[in-house]
């Protein structure tokens, strides 16, 4: 039965601001940061100063003597403490302790934790803490660690394995020996910190059996699960909030400092707070390293015969989620282009360094630079212009995918075609006096992630109000505006009806990352508006209410039958599949849907110094429809200005183990001044109103890198192939003199 | 615990200085001295804030010289109207340190007693024969900049010493320049920062003077090399063969913005550029 009524203009694709906008910019807003509980105490790590470690003893009664100190906490104490069952953590693999227990992985592992009345007491404490090490033999390079005779980190892992996965498709060996041209290189990144402005932070109070952890995560219903378990209790009795989060970009994602506050409010009996500094923030997580090679097979015209990739992750002193990571790191490592024959093997790999864990655009801008700047350097090699390159080899809708799924949804040729058009590819470059210009373009394709679930539930109020409860973390994105928008478009209401409530556990959300928010929440509040409007043409007079009802229909049915609300639940399940059962040979649906996005820029390098300078930069993102332009906009740019740090000089430096720049002097991000005047982007929809809703948080990051890398090589003939491309690397490049 | 004293004059502040040569620091605008202690590398046990001091911050001009007192913000010296008619490259050099918020806050004489060799004032300053009015527990003395830094973050303060003031010469035909290299964020310290000045009589050189900071410890003066230049036309060839020998003569360190091989490549670029930009 299809009826027309008297609907609300809808509010899909109008930029209304954050319901929270003034807040954040009058500072009013709470984080988690803010967020204090009656009666708490303060903890403060102890880290272990050794890359790798037995720890032969650690004296807290130096701590235990200073005013204010309540307990001090070891690995120790969590071996014998009943209570706690389980004191190993990981969403992959159980290999983390809040604490190290008998061995200290990396200079940075917490070894110890003081609790005191006050944070400033706490770190008197951590100071007195004497810990007796007994230094072992460390490995901080992937390569080396996986070689024979490397010091192994942990025994249940021979070899350092963190997880191997590979695909094969057709017959690489023959292709290549068939191939008019082979071209092979190695590209490789380093750690990178996402350097959210608000640090890690958690409050962990127990009462009775009931766990309650105020945290800053991406994740909390991962958090609820993982410490339930470590506790051994239901799911039930453990609520996590969380506050909009002061940046996320991946830094939150996982579990961090959870299990140390509620290991530790547990053993002193009172709510625990922990927040990091910001040098531990850099000894918390990082992007994984990667090191990349390629092998390519061309026929005369310049198609792809056949691709070898070798790829291998540094996943650091835990596996946090390193070794399904990989996983997503061999399916993006394959970039959107067309290969009849493809065999790829992605490892990671256990180091004595930070452990290694999502950041924004995870697993894919390691991947990007490398297969984009490989397309230009085949391109360069056969003297075929990279736009020309990429257009007869890009995939297309109803191409097969290197794991043998079918495409559909594809748009890689529009934004190939869109960042050209907007930089200008075959004009004349930007003249810049005393400086080589050039242009760039990449584009690339990142899988969504596999097996999540996510679920909503709308609450339709007889007093008009709507409200919405998810699991899903703002981090600054706008999410509460974006799902309060997707309800007020599903349900034909007033969005300044609409509430959004902040994550409490009372609905089941994988995670906030992968940019899958907004499409996953597209289908479960659907669901859930769906079964509102079921229930409510039941109860409704059908001659007072025909059909899909306005707000002010849903008010009258409800006052009219005497009910108070109606509530509807919905969820979004990923498609189930069997890709990647087997690791050895990934086969199948590897992705719900692709995300797709491109770049493009123009760059003056300094050839004198190999300084970089981005004169003019473009982005685009497939959005399918977008929800909010201003926001769909904010998350194109901001990745991009996001993606300018790693790729020209930001890199954590391990020396000797260490972490030599865990600071923002030392670390650089990118000033406000380092930000192109000319940044645009584009997000391009379908004309079809029910196409699909992408997520567009990380469409444009992992091509920033290479489409700056391809830049500089055609205004300098200089290719660099490690990231972060410093003005030195670039220089090195240049004149031809190796570090 | 730190001990926070607010000294009510110079001599007050000196004497508690002098108290506890290590464990006693003065602060002002605080952007350096608590970035170290916050990373752990110092630990001082009392702050001595002359931030409440009257005086000590202004920008004044005689006939030979501006004195800029040592409170004097970064922002303020970049924004003096007396500093950029007479000095330009400092106002430059000032104008261009960290961002506008350190700026706002930081001052000229931490910047200088800081000695860290990742800055720009300095260089711009030995360059200029500028001179540091110092106060100590006995008296007041002057020092030239040139012999303030000794090395990595030290200098030829005494015990309790405090700078005061630092005056520039003027009143001379000159023309300066100081070009600024960062290597990473535009908020980054210098990698490589030079300073060159020409004294001219007409339209020939009487001197030429090139100072190389940020890529060696303490300021380099390359008088050795630029001496022999007075009087020549600075032509293509002899500012090349000069920034080459002085890119050879320094001795640069290594560190995240650069090795010792760029710098000597980046110094050679910016001696040249520098020298460049004060031909007439």
């Amino acid at each position: 039965m299809t009826t027309t009524v008297d609907r609300l203009p809808d509010v899909l694709g109008l930029s209304i601001p954050m319901p929270d906008a003034e807040e954040r910019v009058v500072g009013t807003l709470r984080y988690t940061v803010d967020h204090s509980v009656e009666g708490m105490v303060h903890g403060r790590l102890v880290r272990s100063p050794y890359p790798h470690a037995r720890i032969v003893d650690v004296d807290v009664s130096g701590a235990l003597a200073l005013d204010g100190v309540v307990r001090v906490l070891t690995g120790t104490d969590l071996e014998r403490a009943v209570e706690i069952p389980n004191p190993y953590f990981g969403l992959t693999r159980r290999d983390q302790a809040p604490l190290a227990m008998g061995r200290a992985r990396y200079v940075g592992d917490p070894v110890a934790l003081v609790i005191a009345e006050t944070p400033q007491s706490a770190r008197d404490g951590a100071e007195a803490v004497m810990v007796d090490y007994d230094e072992l033999p460390y490995v901080i390079d992937p390569m080396e660690a996986l070689a024979a005779g490397a010091p192994q980190l942990h025994e249940e892992w021979l070899g350092n394995e963190c997880g191997e996965w590979r695909l094969h498709r057709g017959d690489v060996d023959l292709a290549m020996s068939q191939a008019s041209h082979v071209f092979e290189a190695t590209y490789t990144s380093p750690m990178a910190n996402a350097v959210p402005f608000e640090p890690h932070v958690a409050i962990a109070a127990w009462e009775d059996d009931f766990l309650e952890v105020w945290t800053a995560t991406q994740w909390p219903s991962a958090v609820r699960g993982e410490l339930a378990h470590m506790f051994d209790t239901d799911p039930g009795n453990v609520q996590i909030r969380v506050f909009p989060l002061g940046g996320g970009y991946g830094a939150k994602s996982q579990l961090k400092i959870e299990p140390m506050v509620a290991v530790a409010a547990k053993m002193v009996g009172r709510p625990v707070r922990l927040e990091l500094e910001r040098d531990e923030v850099f000894l918390t997580t990082g992007k994984h390293p990667a090191v990349m090679d390629i092998r390519t097979g061309v026929d005369e015209e310049g198609r792809f015969v056949a691709r070898e990739i070798d790829l291998v992750y540094n996943g650091g002193a835990y596996a946090v989620m390193t070794p399904k990571a990989v996983a997503q790191g061999l399916l993006r490592s394959i970039g959107p282009y067309r290969f009849p024959n493809i065999r790829i093997r992605s490892r990671g790999v256990y180091t004595n360094t930070v452990p290694s864990g999502s950041f924004r655009g995870a697993m894919t801008n390691q991947a990007a630079f490398a297969y984009e700047s490989h397309a230009d350097e085949i391109a360069e090699g056969l003297g075929i212009d990279p736009f020309d390159l990429r257009e007869r080899n890009l995939l297309q809708e109803g191409d097969v995918f290197a794991s043998g799924q079918v495409m559909h949804d594809i748009h890689f040729q529009e934004l190939l075609h869109d960042v050209a058009a907007v930089i200008g590819w075959g004009d004349e470059t930007t003249p810049s006096p005393g400086k080589a210009v050039g242009k760039g373009i990449a584009v690339i394709v990142k899988t969504t992630p596999p097996g999540t679930r996510s679920e909503v539930r709308v609450e339709m109020r007889s007093d008009g109000d709507v409200l919405v409860h998810t699991n899903s973390v703002d981090m600054g994105q706008g999410v509460l505006g974006t799902l309060a928008q997707l309800t007020a478009h599903h349900l034909g209401v007033d969005i300044g009806k609409v509430r959004v409530q902040d994550p409490d556990s009372s609905t089941f959300d994988s995670m906030t990352a992968g940019s899958r928010t907004t499409f996953v929440a597209d289908h479960a509040i659907g669901e859930a508006c769906e079964s509102i409007r079921r229930q409510m043409a039941e109860l409704a007079d059908p001659d007072d209410h025909p059909g899909p009802h306005t707000a002010v229909d849903y008010q009258e049915i409800l006052l009219g039958a005497g009910i108070t609300s109606l509530i509807g639940e919905g969820a979004y399940q990923s498609t189930p599949s069997d890709a990647l059962n087997n690791p050895l040979d990934i086969k199948g649906e590897v992705a719900d849907h692709w995300h797709q996005g491109a770049v493009a820029v123009e760059v003056a390098v300094d050839v004198e110094t190999g300084k970089v300078e981005i004169l003019r930069c473009h982005g685009a993102a497939w959005a399918g429809r977008v929800v909010n332009p201003v926001r769909a906009r904010q998350q194109s740019e901001g990745s991009i200005i996001f993606g300018l740090g790693p790729a020209l000089f930001e890199e954590v430096i391990v020396a000797d183990g260490q972490v030599t720049n865990p600071n923002l002097s030392d670390y650089m991000i990118p000033s406000i001044v380092d930000v192109p005047i000319e940044l645009t982007s584009s997000s391009l929809e379908s004309p079809d109103r029910d196409a699909a809703i992408h997520g567009v948080g990380e469409m444009t990051i992992p091509a920033v890198a290479p489409a700056i890398a391809n830049a500089i090589s055609r205004a300098t003939g200089a290719r660099v192939r490690q990231m972060p491309m410093t003005a030195e690397r670039v220089l090195r490049a240049i004149v031809g003199e190796p570090e | 615990m730190i001990r926070f004293v607010e000294p009510r004059d110079l001599q007050e502040a000196c004497a508690v200085l002098a108290d506890d040569e290590w464990g006693n620091k003065v602060i002002s605008g605080g952007t350096a001295l608590v970035l170290m202690m916050r990373q752990g590398l110092i630990a001082p046990s009392t702050l001595v804030n002359i931030g409440r001091l009257q005086g000590m911050d202004g920008i004044s001009r005689d006939d030979a010289r501006i004195t800029i007192g040592a409170r004097a913000t970064h922002r303020a010296i970049a924004t003096s109207p007396e500093v950029m008619q007479w000095i330009p490259a400092l106002a430059d050099a000032c104008g261009r340190v960290g961002n506008v918020r350190v700026r706002n806050v930081g001052t000229l004489g931490g910047n200088l007693a800081e000695a860290d060799y990742a800055a720009d004032p300095p260089t711009v300053l030995v360059g200029l024969d500028a001179v540091c009015h110092v106060t100590g527990p006995h008296g007041a003395r002057d020092l030239p900049v040139a012999d303030l830094a000794t090395g990595f973050y030290s200098t030829s303060l005494g015990p309790g010493e405090i700078i005061t003031a630092v005056s520039v010469p003027i009143g001379e035909d000159r023309v300066s320049a100081y070009e600024k290299f960062v290597s990473r964020s535009s908020e980054d310290r210098p990698c490589v920062g030079v300073f060159a000045t020409a004294r001219y009589d007409g339209s020939s050189i009487e001197q030429l003077r090139v100072v190389v900071g940020a890529a060696v410890a303490v300021p380099r003066l390359c008088d050795d090399i630029t001496g022999s230049v007075a009087g020549d036309a600075l032509d293509d060839a002899t500012i090349r063969n000069m920034a080459a020998a002085i890119s050879d003569a320094i001795d640069p360190i290594e560190d995240a913005r650069g090795s010792a091989w760029y710098r000597r490549k980046v110094t050679a670029v910016l001696v040249r550029r520098a020298v460049e930009g004060v031909s007439r």
